[in-house]
């Protein structure tokens, strides 16, 4: 009996103590941000800044449009993310539940586009872009977000549609549902911690999406935060405080992102499985 | 006149940085695999629109993907075969398999290959250990869970370049790990130059790799253990199995399919490092610590020779899908299925 | 440089717009054409050059040119190369490129630059009034691809505090002195001398200031030249002052090693090779410290640096070359030249320099460094070069083989991608 309480004990220590090893760069990031001029980087570290400023965040908020950029940003996130979870939910649904010609070859195809490096595919992308006048837009961004996380994300829900067990499909086609709506109403209630994970991951690579962004936007409305935020790191010095400043403000939506996401996670599969 | 390229997740995609989980509990040996009802369809013409019905569900992701990813990967892989000329007016020289025999006898293609495998040796096992130690820590609900699963997540949501740069002032020469293992712990001198030497500066690119993918891991892990039926885990204990036996015997086989996930993409993510290598060693010194993608970055982009990139990306390619095709096998066999 | 002298060339310049001028106004035009102008000024969080450009000289060029719009897009320093690199490929390419100088020969072999000694009817006459050796770096294939636009070079900084305590009034002035220094500061901890990689940039002013060089004149061979015994000399004094502890890791790219930028201020470095744009870096991080400027010691051969900086081009996709060079032109003016030397750029043009030593002193050591200042290889393959001594050079610091032999491997790897051996 009095092993329980001691278990747990336990069980905080250990995560307490691996919280503190993945927290500990974050805070020294924080209080960079912090710390006045150029080359905060001191050598030991020193976590707490003295004296202590606001001035990196004034800098970034007040320069370069960080603003518009921010939006910019915001914008193409959310509509790249909500297609491509959409999109490739449809694909793991027609992979996970249904058996038709081409699956397997299909389904390999798209692993490829996982494997190749995307920065190889770089230039081909930037001539087909021109090619289809999506340069210099943010529509040219979302088109190739969507596409570049479609395999991952169809990869990732195969899986949990597959494990929806059979019995509750056959039950609803028994009732004459359509397939679209054992996908709309069976196959995605039922998956939503994994919808919950692809688009906390989808957000945040679409967000941090820089090489691409680079290469097609041109016009400095249309800059997106990962490219504002390199140029602060200059030729010949960095201000490591500005750059530290401004990751931290971006990474605000990601975590929000995150909470607002992970609460799915507490109705599982049998929860669901019950109610269904 | 540092030429630092991009800190890059590379367009779109990085795979150690977006993904997801497939979780699904398998009934224990059985192996009814439920597709569809449609072969139960009476009337031809429902059938036939049955037949239709997954490649609706695919159509407008296969089309996408087909333009966006196919056609560019053609693109470069028929680069691989050229002497390749960036710009689009220029002839360029066809040399067959010239760019691959090329990259069979490169010295520092080999050390590159190397350096990847060690990177996706080293760091894809300890993911996959502590992200399921943690999910599984994690998993029993109480008021902590959540602030504990947010702050082991932060170091997947914070960018790359920046955790890199972290990571190269920590291990300076000066810096907090030659500080702690020295001052504090007396293990070393602490004097030790962690980013001189191949086999320092890999462990702390290694380190850098763990530490911020397994939040990313224990992710899919925590959504794959809300899949496995309670009934499953109580009937264990109720055979009187201790922890490791329900872990072996419920657990794992239940979450099977998000481990196979995991595997996959931590070792094509582990083929694909690149940012903390560029931003921690540069490749150096003297190119010891070269990982495939920084050289093939070098090759494209500073010498502008994108035919032997494009080769030496197809290799890597190769080289990954093959890895991913077996994995694939393995696991299906392991876990029952027949459909692989 | 007379008083008189300068004004002869601001009127010819003048001329020479007025001249052109009238022949960009000639064309039918519908409104005012825009140029696109790609660089990195933006310096990180230092907005000063941008702001120089964006605020002062483009509306100064803009009003004497109302048909001609210039827009300047500011892009990341490390990415700027990847960005052009992708553009070319995509002929997206802007008007106008301000472009490290070592990127000139590699984007004219592609095709993507137009010659401006043969676009330009009064080219000669701003290509003379350049420094020669900046100007060099334009070439390619016997024409000029483009015009400088600021430079630079490495002298030699030290730090006074560092060199007392070794006994040294002044910094080293020879290759003798320091070696003196080396064994003046051995077991204090501090290092005589630190440099952060063995690129071209990095080695060059050694091997030069030894006498020794990289390739011949006509580019036709590295071997006999990189491996000459005066190369030797130069490389020789920097590994054995490596193997004397005078010389941190840093030098075989320890990314780990504290930077020269923090460890001469600090003292545990007290002399650096860098250029003019650390003193701003410094200024801010470290207020008190006073960095003394020398120039390059000096070997058999005197003291010899390389020089930096970036020039700028002209692309064939642009559809508006002549308003374009007008542009470039105005680069060249007295008023360009000098607004930019306020934001910490040094001239390309001699003629300013005396008008740049009087409102920034602290130029003179630079502008004196920069009249012998050589070129680093100005071929397309460049980046291979550096890459290859990078590797080539390892060995010999670590103690495996000797300099000659390092010199030897990396001249032979470097002999193919010389023009003159192709």
């Amino acid at each position: 009996m009095s092993r329980m309480p001691l278990a747990a004990v336990f069980r905080y220590v250990v995560l307490a103590v691996g919280a503190i090893i993945m927290v500990t760069p974050f805070i020294y990031l924080l209080s960079t941000s912090f710390k006045p001029q150029a080359y905060v980087l001191t050598i030991p570290p020193e976590f707490i800044p003295n004296p202590a400023t606001t001035a990196n965040y004034e800098q970034v908020l007040t320069s370069h449009n960080f603003g518009l950029y921010f939006l910019n940003s915001t914008i193409v996130t959310v509509i790249s993310t909500v297609l491509s979870v959409l999109i490739s939910s449809m694909m793991a649904f027609a992979f996970a539940r249904f058996k038709f010609r081409g699956r397997e070859l299909i389904f390999r195809i798209l692993l490829i586009g996982l494997i190749v490096p995307a920065m190889m595919l770089i230039v081909p992308q930037f001539v087909l872009a021109k090619q289809l006048h999506l340069l210099d837009s943010l529509v040219g961004l979302i088109v190739f977000y969507v596409a570049g996380t479609l395999a991952l994300n169809t990869f990732l829900l195969r899986g949990f549609f597959e494990a929806i067990p059979a019995e509750l499909d056959q039950a609803m086609q028994i009732d004459g549902a359509s397939a679209w709506s054992r996908y709309w109403r069976l196959a995605i209630p039922l998956a939503k911690p994994a919808l919950a994970t692809a688009t906390i991951f989808t957000f945040l690579a679409n967000w941090d999406e820089f090489a691409w962004a680079l290469t097609i936007i041109t016009d400095q409305d249309k800059l997106t935060l990962p490219v504002a935020i390199q140029l602060f790191q200059g030729q010949n010095a960095t201000e490591w405080g500005l750059v530290f400043a401004a990751s931290a403000i971006a990474i605000i939506p990601v975590i929000i992102v995150f909470l607002v996401f992970q609460r799915y996670f507490v109705q599982g599969l049998t929860a669901g499985a019950v109610k269904g | 006149m540092t030429i630092l390229p991009t800190p890059l997740a590379p367009a779109g995609r990085a795979p150690e940085q977006d993904s997801g989980a497939r979780p699904a509990p398998r009934r224990a040996g059985r192996s009814a695999v439920p597709f569809g009802g449609h072969r139960r369809a009476r009337h031809s013409r429902k059938a036939a629109r049955a037949k239709l019905t997954p490649y609706l569900f695919l159509a407008p992701g296969v089309a996408l993907f087909a333009v966006a990813i196919l056609y560019p990967i053609t693109q470069a892989v028929n680069m691989s075969f050229f002497d390749w000329q960036l710009i689009a007016s220029a002839t360029s020289e066809f040399v067959g398999l010239g760019n691959y025999v090329r990259a069979l006898q490169d010295d520092r293609f080999w050390l590159a290959l190397a350096n990847s495998g060690i990177y996706m040796l080293f760091t894809v096992p300890p993911q996959i250990v502590l992200g399921l130690a943690v999910a599984i820590l994690l998993k029993k609900r109480s008021p902590a869970q959540p602030v504990f699963r947010a702050l082991y997540y932060l170091p997947v949501v914070t960018s790359w370049v920046v955790v890199s740069l972290l990571f190269k002032y920590l291990f300076a020469d000066a810096g907090l790990i030659n500080f702690a293992l020295g001052d504090l712990l007396h293990v070393t001198d602490g004097a030790t130059s962690w980013l001189a030497n191949r086999w320092t500066a890999l462990i702390a690119i290694c380190a850098l790799g763990v530490w911020k993918g397994i939040g990313w891991s224990m992710m899919i892990f925590l959504a794959a253990l809300q899949g496995v039926p309670r009934s499953l885990e109580e009937a264990a204990i109720m055979d009187g199995a201790n922890r490791w036996q329900q872990l072996r015997a419920v657990t794992l086989p239940a979450i099977w399919p998000a481990m196979l996930f995991v595997v996959v993409m931590l070792v094509i993510g582990g083929f694909n490092v690149f940012t903390s290598v560029l931003v921690m060693t540069g490749g150096g010194p003297g190119g010891q610590t070269e990982v495939l993608l920084t050289y093939m970055y070098q090759q494209a982009f500073e010498f502008l020779d994108f035919g032997y990139g494009s080769a030496l990306s197809v290799i890597l390619a190769i080289v990954v899908f093959v890895l991913a095709i077996v994995q694939l096998r393995v696991f299906r066999d392991r876990s029952g299925e027949a459909y692989a | 440089m007379t008083r008189s002298r300068i004004t002869a060339v601001g009127l010819m310049a003048a001329a020479a717009l007025t001249v052109t001028g009238c022949t960009a106004a000639d064309a039918p035009s519908d409104g005012p054409v825009t140029i696109t102008f790609w660089g990195s000024y933006g310096n990180g969080g230092n907005s000063t050059q941008q702001d120089a450009l964006n605020e002062l000289l483009i509306p100064a060029f803009e009003a004497e040119h109302p048909d001609i719009h210039v827009e300047y897009v500011d892009i990341p320093y490390d990415s700027l190369l990847q960005k052009l690199t992708t553009s070319a490929a995509g002929e997206e390419l802007p008007d106008l490129v301000r472009a490290d100088l070592g990127w000139v020969p590699q984007f004219a072999e592609l095709g993507v630059l137009v010659p401006l000694s043969q676009e330009m009817e009064d080219f000669d006459e701003l290509a003379d009034a350049t420094y020669p050796g900046v100007l060099a770096t334009n070439l390619y294939e016997g024409e000029y691809y483009g015009l400088p636009l600021d430079t630079n070079t490495r002298v030699m900084v030290s730090n006074q505090a560092a060199l007392d305590a070794a006994g040294l009034s002044a910094p080293p002035a020879t290759f003798d002195e320091l070696r003196s220094l080396g064994d003046a500061v051995k077991g204090t901890g501090t290092f005589a001398f630190a440099e952060n990689k063995l690129q071209a940039w990095n080695i060059m002013p050694w091997i030069w200031s030894a006498g020794g060089d990289i390739a011949d004149p006509d580019l036709t061979t590295s071997t006999g030249y990189l491996d000459s015994d005066e190369s030797v000399a130069g490389i020789q004094l920097l590994v054995d002052l490596y193997v004397q502890d005078a010389v941190p890791n840093l030098i075989i790219g320890n990314e780990g090693a504290t930077a020269t930028s923090d460890g001469l201020p600090g003292g545990q470095y007290a002399t650096i090779l860098d250029g003019p744009w650390m003193r701003g870096v410094w200024s801010g991080q470290y207020p008190d410290f006073d960095p003394v400027y020398s120039t390059v010691p000096a070997g058999d051969g005197g003291s010899v640096s390389v020089v930096g900086g970036e020039d700028i081009v002209l692309t064939q996709s642009s559809e508006n070359k002549e308003a374009a060079m007008e542009f470039i032109r105005f680069t060249q003016s007295e008023q360009f030249q000098i607004e930019m030397v306020k934001t910490g750029q040094m001239t390309v043009i001699p003629e300013f320099a005396a008008q740049q030593n009087e409102i920034e002193p602290f130029y003179a050591t630079f502008a004196t460094q920069l009249e012998t200042a050589k070129n680093r290889l100005a071929i397309p393959d460049a980046s291979k070069v550096d890459a290859i001594l990078q590797e080539e050079l390892l060995p010999a610091f670590e103690g495996t083989i000797s300099v000659k032999e390092a010199l030897a491997n990396a001249a032979a790897a470097i002999d193919p991608l010389l023009p003159g051996a192709k």
